[in-house]
C-alpha cells in the first residue's frame, strides 16, 4: 500500500465550516439587486386540455412585472433520451398531474405574485384521468401521450440464454409478486432557482443540481440561445439523492421571467411542491420467477417489473433498467429474462432515485430467504452460493473487475452475530441479510467523461477547475484530497472552481455514482500532469531523474535520499520565470462500451467499476401496535478503497437511514386519485434522531485496478442493501414473507392476524400472487 | 399592513425594527436582517431548520412571530461563535462529519446550543431527545449525536 499523505485518511471536510456558521449560500438564501419573487400556478387537474389562459387581470395587479405561460415557450419538448421526449416545460396542450406548472409571476414581493397568481384564469376541458399503471396498458385507458400507445413510455426487453429450459431444470421453482409505493428524496432543501441575463443575454442561473452541465444543455435547447451563454453557477446544495439531476421546468420558467421582466427573479418551492413538482421514485408491481438448484444456486431467472412512472419520462426510463442491474452484478444467473416496463399515469413524473426499485431489490432477497427455507439453506449460505465473484461477467456482458461481494456478506454476518442468532431468536425477534451491487455510472454519450484543469500559483498554492458537483456527499473534499495528494501541497493550499458552466469543463454529475470515479480521476490526472512539469525542472535543478522525485508536505523530494530537496513553489517561481505557465489539464472516459443502450441494445461494458455491499439487520415487533424497534444494522461494503472513511461512515449511516429505516419502515406515498395526501414531512414520516438503531459500519477495499487510488462508489449500494436487510428482519420477526412495502405497522398486524387466522389472503387487484400461503395481501 | 414596532436584541446587539404584525421570526432574520444562516425546510415547525434560541430556548421561527420576540435575545447560528471562535459545538460538528448537504446543520446546532445551556448534564437519551424534532436526511444522525455527546462530555468533565 503506498505511503499516501490525504487520500485514506480521515479528514473533516473542507466545506464543514462555512455550513457550521451559516455563511455556506443555498440557493433561496440569494439576494440580488431588484431582485423579484417568482411563483407558479399550477393545475388542480390530473388531465385536461389547455383551452385558455388569461392574464389580463394578473397583469394589472400592482408590482407584477412578468407573466409566462405555455405561450412564452419554444414548443420543444424535452426528455433524457430522443425516444423519450415528452415534457414542454409550461405545456400549452394539457395537463397531466395535479401540480404541473401552468403559468408564472415575478413580481416585487411575495404577496404580489400570489395575488396575480389568484387572477390568472385558465380555462380547462376535463379529461378521462388514469392513476393505476395497469389500468393504463388497457387499451379503453386514456392516453397520456399521443405517440406513446398503451401508456407505455418505455419497455426494456432483456433476454439471456434460455429462461424457459433454466426452469425445467431447476430443482425448485417459485413466482412470486412484489410491490411498493411511490417514495420521495426529501431532500433537506426545498428546490429554488435563482436566475438572470447580464446586458449580453447571458444566462446566471443558481439552483440546487447534480450536475450543472446536464442542467445547462437542456436549458440552452429550451430557451434556444448558447451553451456558451447559459451560466449555471457553483451554490452550496442540499441533498439529490438521485434527484436534481435533469433539468426542472422551474429552472426554465424562472430564466424565462428573468428575461421578459429584465430582472433577476427568485422562485423558491415549499416542501409541498418540492414533493408533488420536482420528481418522486417509482412505484412498482414486480414478478420474480426464480428456479434453482438443490444447493440454492440460481439457474433461472425472470423478472417482469411494471413501473408506474407518472406523467413524463423525466429520467425514468434509466430507473427501469438499474433495478435489474443491480440484481445482476450482485448475483449469478445462468439465465435470465427481464420486460421492464414504464407506465405513465396521470401523477407527477417519476426518476432515478437512490433506493432504486424497493419492490425489486426486496423482492429478489425475500425470495432468496423463502427458496432457502424450502430448501433448509440459511439466508448468508444462499447468499455465498449466488454471490458475484471477481473476473467474472454479468448476464448483460459487463466485466467486473474488482469484487469483494463474499467478503462482505461474510465479514457482515460474522459483526452482526448472525450465527448465534438465526434460527435462535425469540417470537417477533428477527433477523435478516440483503445484498446489493451498484454500477459506477452508465455510457453517458458525450457527457459520459470528465476533464479537469489545475494551475499552480508563485506561492505554491492549486487552483482545481473541475465540473464535479459537490451536492452534499462530500465531492468537493474528494477533489481536495486528490489534488493535494498527487501535488504534494497541504488541503488548504487548493482552491476550487467547480461545478460552474461558464469555467468548468463538462462533466457527467454527481448522480449514478460516477463523481470519484470518473471526476475525481479526471482531477487526479490533471494533477499528475502538473506535477510531471514540477519534476522536469526540478530534475534539472536536483541533477536526478524525474522518476526519482517525489512531491510532499509543499517540497520536492529525492527519494532514497530526502535531504535532497527544494521548495514546490520555488520551482513553480522557476518555471514562471522562465515564461511558462504551470498548469495542466488532465481528463478521465470510463472504459464503457458506447454501444450499450438502454432499451435497443442493453449489453456491453456498463461501466468502469461495480461495488458491491451487504447489510444485516436486527429487529422487534410490538404484536400490539405493529411497530419495528430495531436493534442493530451492521453494513459492510466494497468500496475499492477508502479515499476517507469519516465520511465513508458518514454515507453508510445516511444510506441505512434512507434505504432501510425510512425505505422500509414507513417512506411511501398515499393517493387519492392523482392527489399526494402526504407531501410534506408532517404525514410522509422520514426518520429521526430517536429511531435510529446502533449502527456497525464496516469498509472493505478490493482496490479496483481502474478506479482512482482503487476506489469505487460508496453513496447507493448500502441504501439498497439496507432496504433488503430490513425487509428480511422485519419478515423473519413476525414469521411472514411481507411483499408489499414500506411495512408499516397496519401491514404488520394484518400480516400477524392473518398468520393466527391461518387466512387465505385476497388478492389485490392487478397483483399475481401464486402459491404462497404464507403472502399476506398487499394493501 | 400596519408596521408594529419591535425592540429585539439579535446576537447581541439592540435593534429597533417595525415589522408587519404577521411576519415571522424566519422572515424577519432572513429576508430584512439577511441572517440566513437559518434555514426554512418546511414552513409548519416540523423539520426544525429554521430553529433559534429565544432567550436561549429553541423556538422555530417559522412558527413565531417577529412581534412575539419583542423584548428577548435571539441568537443564530451566526451568533454561535465568539470573538472569532466559533463555538465548540460547532467544531465538534467539523471534527465528527456530522456536516453533509449542510441544510439542516444550523436548526441542528441550534437545538445543541440551547440543550447545552440548559442542561449541560445531558446524557445520550436527553441528546437524542433534543435533537430529534430536526430532519436530517443525509447523516443518519449517528454522527450528529457523536458531535453533540463529546462537546456535552468536555462541559461535564470541567465540574
Amino acid at each position: 500500500m503506498p505511503n499516501y499523505a490525504f487520500v485514506g485518511n480521515s479528514m473533516p471536510r473542507v466545506d464543514s465550516r462555512a455550513k457550521v456558521t451559516g455563511e455556506a449560500l443555498f440557493t433561496a438564501d440569494i439576494k440580488l439587486p431588484k431582485m423579484l419573487v417568482g411563483r407558479i400556478l399550477r393545475s388542480p387537474h390530473p388531465h385536461a386540455r389547455i383551452v385558455n389562459v388569461d392574464i389580463s387581470e394578473a397583469l394589472r395587479v400592482p408590482g407584477v412585472k412578468a407573466i409566462v405561460t405555455g405561450q412564452d415557450v419554444l414548443q420543444r419538448k424535452w426528455g433524457v433520451f430522443s425516444y423519450t421526449q415528452d415534457q414542454q416545460f409550461l405545456p400549452s396542450d394539457k395537463v397531466r398531474f395535479i401540480g404541473e406548472e401552468v403559468a408564472a409571476v415575478a413580481a416585487v414581493d411575495e404577496d404580489s405574485a400570489q395575488r396575480a397568481i389568484d387572477c390568472i384564469r385558465v380555462d380547462y376541458e376535463i379529461l378521462e384521468a388514469v392513476f393505476d399503471p395497469m389500468e393504463s396498458l388497457s387499451p379503453t385507458a386514456p392516453l397520456l401521450h399521443d405517440n406513446f400507445p398503451q401508456n407505455i413510455n418505455v419497455h426494456v426487453p432483456i433476454n439471456v440464454g434460455d429462461v424457459e429450459k433454466g426452469f425445467t431444470e431447476s430443482y425448485y421453482v417459485r413466482e412470486d409478486t412484489f410491490t411498493a409505493s411511490e417514495d420521495s428524496y426529501f431532500q433537506g432543501e426545498p428546490y429554488a432557482v435563482a436566475a438572470r441575463f447580464d446586458m449580453d443575454n447571458n444566462l446566471e442561473i443558481w439552483m440546487p443540481n447534480a450536475g450543472p452541465h446536464m442542467k445547462a444543455k437542456p436549458l440552452s435547447n429550451a430557451l434556444g440561445i448558447p451553451l456558451n451563454k447559459i451560466r449555471v453557477r457553483k451554490i452550496t446544495i442540499g441533498g439529490a439523492f438521485g434527484g436534481r439531476s435533469e433539468i426542472a421546468p422551474a429552472d426554465l420558467i424562472c430564466a424565462l421571467l428573468a428575461r421578459k421582466s429584465g430582472r433577476p427573479v427568485k422562485i423558491v418551492y415549499t416542501r409541498e411542491e418540492n414533493s408533488i413538482a420536482t420528481r418522486q421514485g417509482h412505484a412498482l408491481i414486480t414478478t420474480i420467477k426464480t428456479g434453482v438448484r438443490e444447493d440454492g444456486r440460481v439457474i433461472a431467472r425472470d423478472v417482469t417489473c411494471y413501473m408506474d412512472g407518472g406523467a413524463y419520462s423525466s429520467t425514468g426510463p434509466i430507473a427501469v433498467s438499474v433495478p435489474f442491474l443491480c440484481m445482476e452484478q450482485a448475483y449469478k444467473m445462468e439465465h435470465v429474462r427481464y420486460n421492464g416496463y414504464r407506465i405513465y399515469t396521470n401523477k407527477p413524473p417519476r426518476g432515478m432515485i437512490r433506493i432504486h426499485g424497493r419492490a425489486f431489490a426486496c423482492g429478489v432477497d425475500t425470495q432468496l430467504d423463502m427458496i432457502g427455507e424450502y430448501l433448509g439453506i440459511d439466508p448468508v449460505t444462499m447468499r455465498l452460493v449466488n454471490a458475484r465473484e471477481p473476473g467474472e461477467f454479468t448476464n448483460t456482458k459487463s466485466h467486473v473487475a474488482s469484487c469483494a461481494m463474499k467478503e462482505t456478506i461474510t465479514k457482515a454476518a460474522e459483526k452482526s452475530g448472525w450465527n448465534d442468532k438465526w434460527g435462535k431468536l425469540p417470537p417477533l425477534h428477527g433477523i435478516g441479510i440483503g445484498c446489493n451491487s451498484v454500477q459506477t455510472g452508465f455510457p453517458m454519450g458525450i457527457r459520459g467523461g470528465s476533464q479537469a484543469i489545475i494551475k499552480l500559483n508563485e506561492d505554491g498554492g492549486a487552483t482545481v477547475i473541475s465540473g464535479v458537483v459537490d451536492n452534499g456527499q462530500g465531492n468537493d473534499n474528494m477533489l481536495v484530497q486528490i489534488a493535494a495528494e498527487e501535488l504534494g501541497i497541504r488541503t488548504e493550499d487548493v482552491q476550487l472552481v467547480t461545478a460552474d458552466t461558464e469555467v468548468t469543463p463538462s462533466d457527467p454529475g454527481a448522480y449514478s455514482q460516477v463523481s470519484t470515479f470518473i471526476g475525481g480521476h479526471a482531477v487526479k490526472n490533471a494533477a499528475e500532469n502538473v506535477r510531471r512539469q514540477l519534476f522536469e525542472a526540478a530534475s534539472k535543478i536536483l541533477n536526478v531523474k524525474v522518476d526519482d522525485l517525489i512531491a510532499r508536505d509543499r517540497m520536492i523530494y529525492v527519494k532514497d535520499s530526502p535531504d535532497t530537496s527544494i521548495p514546490l513553489k520555488k520551482v513553480v517561481r522557476m518555471i514562471l520565470a522562465q515564461g511558462k505557465s504551470v498548469s495542466g489539464q488532465g481528463d478521465y472516459w470510463p472504459k464503457v462500451d458506447p454501444k450499450r443502450e438502454w432499451v435497443k441494445n442493453p449489453f456491453g461494458q456498463m461501466c468502469g467499476a461495480f461495488s458491491f455491499g451487504t447489510t444485516v439487520a436486527e429487529v422487534e415487533v410490538d404484536p400490539e401496535t405493529g411497530k419495528v424497534t430495531v436493534l442493530e444494522v451492521t453494513a459492510a461494503q466494497d468500496v475499492g478503497f477508502a479515499l476517507n472513511p469519516l465520511v465513508l461512515e458518514g454515507q453508510f449511516q445516511g444510506s441505512i437511514a434512507m434505504g432501510g429505516q425510512g425505505g422500509i419502515l414507513t417512506e411511501g406515498h398515499v393517493w387519492d386519485g392523482g392527489s399526494v395526501l402526504n407531501p410534506t414531512q408532517l404525514e410522509y414520516k422520514v426518520p429521526l434522531a430517536c429511531d435510529m438503531p446502533k449502527i456497525n459500519t464496516i469498509i472493505i477495499e478490493s482496490n479496483d485496478p481502474e478506479g482512482p487510488y482503487g476506489s469505487k462508489e460508496s453513496g447507493m449500494s448500502i441504501a439498497m442493501s439496507a432496504a433488503q436487510a430490513y425487509a428480511a428482519a422485519v419478515s423473519n420477526a413476525i414469521g411472514v414473507y411481507m411483499t408489499d412495502f414500506p411495512l408499516t405497522p397496519d401491514k404488520i398486524l394484518e400480516a400477524l392476524q392473518n398468520k393466527v387466522e391461518g387466512e387465505t389472503p385476497n388478492q389485490d387487484e392487478g397483483v399475481m400472487e401464486k402459491g404462497l400461503e404464507l403472502m399476506v395481501p398487499a394493501v | 399592513m400596519n408596521k408594529q414596532p419591535l425592540e429585539i436584541t439579535i446576537n447581541g446587539e439592540s435593534c429597533s425594527l417595525a415589522v408587519d404584525s404577521n411576519r415571522t421570526l424566519l422572515e424577519l432574520l432572513r429576508e430584512d436582517l439577511d441572517l440566513t444562516g437559518t434555514k426554512e425546510g418546511c414552513g409548519e415547525g416540523v423539520c426544525g431548520g429554521c430553529t433559534v434560541l429565544m432567550d436561549g430556548k429553541p423556538v422555530r421561527s417559522c412558527l413565531t412571530l417577529a412581534v412575539e420576540a419583542s423584548g428577548t435575545h435571539i441568537t443564530t447560528v451566526e451568533g454561535l461563535a465568539q470573538n472569532g471562535e466559533i463555538d465548540p459545538l460547532q467544531q465538534s460538528f467539523i471534527d465528527h462529519g456530522a456536516v453533509q448537504c449542510g441544510f439542516c446543520t444550523s436548526g441542528m446546532l441550534m437545538a445543541a446550543k440551547g440543550l447545552a445551556l440548559n442542561n449541560p448534564h445531558a446524557g445520550k437519551i436527553e441528546i437524542i431527545n433534543a435533537m430529534s424534532g430536526h430532519i436530517c436526511r443525509c447523516t443518519g444522525y449517528t454522527k450528529i449525536i457523536e458531535a453533540v455527546e463529546a462537546v456535552v462530555d468536555r462541559s461535564k468533565e470541567k465540574r
